[in-house]
């Protein structure tokens, strides 16, 4: 048989035609059966993504998940639990090569276990009050000191942000077998098992080894054209104020591939 | 032998015209005197051949036709790319006022409709500059499919996406004789089997690019693959597979060469750093040789290219601080004199065994 140009064509076709079937063969697996998890998130935990002024053209809308902590190692995040995800940990992490040799080791996919609104939240917010009221006690016993009074305001900012602006999505896990973490975290309105980003890190003043998680392998999830009025429209690229002046609920499934999607969105 | 693709033709149409000027000289040194007849048959033969090969192929029949091709050639690879971004960026304007349903209708039709849009203008164009440009939007509209269809549904990124694209850019490439497609498919594998081997390590696949040692198992593919596959319909192809492969290979190794701390091996950098020198040093003379052998010269040049850079960045690192620039500089004249020195002494040697390309 003679390779005709009608062969070319009908290649491409089945070629193209597969490709999508694949992919969206992959989406209806996601979504179909009961989701691995169902979590209520706000503008707080998944804020809309920013537009860049390159980016600006793009029409489509966005959220992206504020996960915490990120302004310190996580507590749960050690050395043995890098072990567990497969890093290598048998050399010391402070010798003259150990730069060399944990900088090599690469970020790796692993399973990530988000919390919303649970002990991790309650935690920060209690050290945030503690902070607050530590700041207010000193303020008081020295009423003239202006240093102590504008450290005190600024606790009680740091604690009003916690209560009502900032994230309650923690990482409060990692691991490799989604059986054994979703056994650890039953609640699935509580806790998604996730894809992510982690890799080894090393703080010099307390000689601690600890991970970090890099990043979420989906990171943002789409707005459908039917939710976009809920939203609003994206703040451009460090549009800081402008990102919660929407509040809303948003309900975001997990699916069997632990892929997410908004199921539903409603304004507060 | 009749031609079977337009290179094929555009070459024996240039060895005609040779021929025409070279039989002109002969004639007027008195060396060769056609009868009026052979002379006659000769012009008719090629008058039919060019006539012929310029219907099927489009060729050029002059000197002045090929300088306008090449003008024709760069305009049609710029408009290609200008066209593919026009396609990215009309979808990215308006996809978001579409429901899901629509978004994926328009993607997966934009993909078929400029594959088979691409396959009707082939059918017409026989110059393939139109073809190119059609080609190359066929692809863009795929890869945006894949990728918008992964934004929309909120799917993991995954390097399996980059088999399809390298499939249906290749399939391009080989069905319209187009090397810009080949390219493409050639950078989609070569993404494809660097970050396949990097996960073999554990990383997430998207840091392949960190480990520059991931890219050699694709370069050697690719040198190799001219050999292993018949290209003699397909001008030019075998040269952009090895040129790739080369790239693949000597780019990494330049940077393992100068920053030791991206290698995979567990050694000193400075021992990392210097077995890659040596390394490059070896594998790029190795490469001239090979390419001088077998008479292939994108090969040479390739290898000769990287020789020199893995020479002077070792002048650099050598000399650059201790020598004054003046005496830097005349160095590293004195070594492009030695190099013309001994590539004068090679070829010379290559003219004295008569050896004829393959």
């Amino acid at each position: 048989m003679k390779w005709s140009r009608a062969h070319t064509v009908a290649a491409g076709i089945g070629l193209i035609a597969l490709t999508n079937t694949v992919a969206l063969l992959g989406v209806l697996y996601n979504r179909s059966g009961e989701a691995s998890a169902v979590l209520r998130l706000t503008q707080r935990e998944v804020p809309m993504s920013w537009v860049s002024y390159d980016n600006r053209e793009n029409s489509g809308i966005s959220l992206r998940f504020d996960r915490r902590p990120y302004d310190r190692e996580p507590d749960w995040f050690d050395k043995a639990k890098l072990e567990a995800l497969g890093f290598d940990t048998s050399v010391s992490a402070f010798d003259t090569r150990s730069e060399e040799r944990y900088d090599k080791q690469l970020p790796r996919e692993v399973l990530l276990v988000l919390e919303q609104d649970g002990p991790a939240y309650r935690r920060e917010l209690e050290l945030a009050k503690e902070n607050s009221e530590r700041e207010e006690a000193k303020a008081a016993s020295r009423p003239g000191d202006e240093r102590l009074r504008e450290n005190a305001r600024r606790a009680r900012e740091v604690l009003e942000k916690e209560r009502n602006e900032s994230s309650r999505l923690f990482v409060v896990d990692a691991g490799l077998d989604p059986a054994a973490l979703r056994a650890k975290y039953p609640d699935a309105a509580r806790y998604a098992i996730v894809r992510g980003q982690v890799r080894p890190a090393r703080v010099y003043m307390s000689q601690k080894l600890y991970g970090v998680v890099e990043g979420l392998s989906v990171s943002e999830i789409n707005v459908p054209f039917a939710m976009r009025g809920v939203v609003g429209t994206a703040p451009q690229d460090g549009d800081v104020e402008r990102r919660n002046q929407l509040p809303f609920d948003a309900t975001v499934a997990f699916g069997r591939r632990l892929e997410p999607w908004i199921v539903s969105a409603a304004k507060k | 032998m009749t031609p079977s693709s337009r290179a094929e033709a555009q070459q024996r149409a240039d060895e005609m015209r040779l021929f025409r000027s070279e039989l002109d000289r002969l004639e007027r040194e008195g060396v060769l005197k056609l009868s009026e007849d052979q002379r006659r048959a000769v012009a008719d033969h090629q008058r039919g051949l060019l006539a012929a090969y310029a219907q099927a192929f489009d060729i050029d029949r002059d000197a002045q036709a090929k300088q306008l091709s090449l003008g024709m050639r760069v305009a049609s690879f710029l408009g290609a790319l200008a066209l593919a971004a026009s396609a990215f960026f009309l979808f990215y304007q308006f996809w978001g006022r579409f429901y899901t349903e629509a978004q994926a209708g328009i993607l997966i039709t934009a993909a078929l409709g400029t594959l088979v849009a691409t396959f009707a203008i082939q059918a017409r164009d026989p110059t393939g500059y139109f073809t190119k440009l059609a080609a190359m939007v066929a692809f863009a509209c795929f890869v945006l499919n894949i990728v918008m269809l992964g934004q929309i549904f909120n799917i993991t990124p995954s390097d399996k996406a980059l088999l399809p694209w390298a499939a249906l850019a290749l399939l391009l490439a080989y069905a319209c004789d187009l090397r810009l497609l080949l390219a493409a498919g050639i950078l989609c594998l070569i993404a494809f089997v660097s970050a396949r081997t990097g996960t073999w390590s554990g990383m997430y696949w998207l840091h392949f690019g960190e480990r520059p040692e991931n890219f050699f198992p694709a370069a050697v593919g690719l040198f190799f693959v001219p050999q292993l596959l018949d290209h003699r319909k397909f001008h030019g192809f075998p040269a952009i597979y090895r040129v790739f492969g080369l790239l693949t290979f000597f780019l990494p190794m330049l940077i393992l060469a100068n920053w030791g701390r991206f290698s995979y091996l567990d050694f000193e950098r400075n021992i990392v750093e210097g077995f890659y020198q040596v390394l490059g040093f070896a594998s790029t003379a190795g490469i001239i040789w090979l390419g001088a052998r077998r008479h292939w010269p994108e090969v040479v040049n390739t290898g000769l290219v990287f020789f020199v850079i893995f020479l002077y960045t070792k002048f650099y690192d050598w000399w650059w601080e201790i020598m004054p620039k003046y005496l830097f500089f005349f160095v590293v004249g004195l070594t492009a004199v030695l190099l013309l020195a001994i590539f004068k002494r090679l070829r010379a040697g290559a003219l004295a065994t008569g050896a004829k390309p393959k």
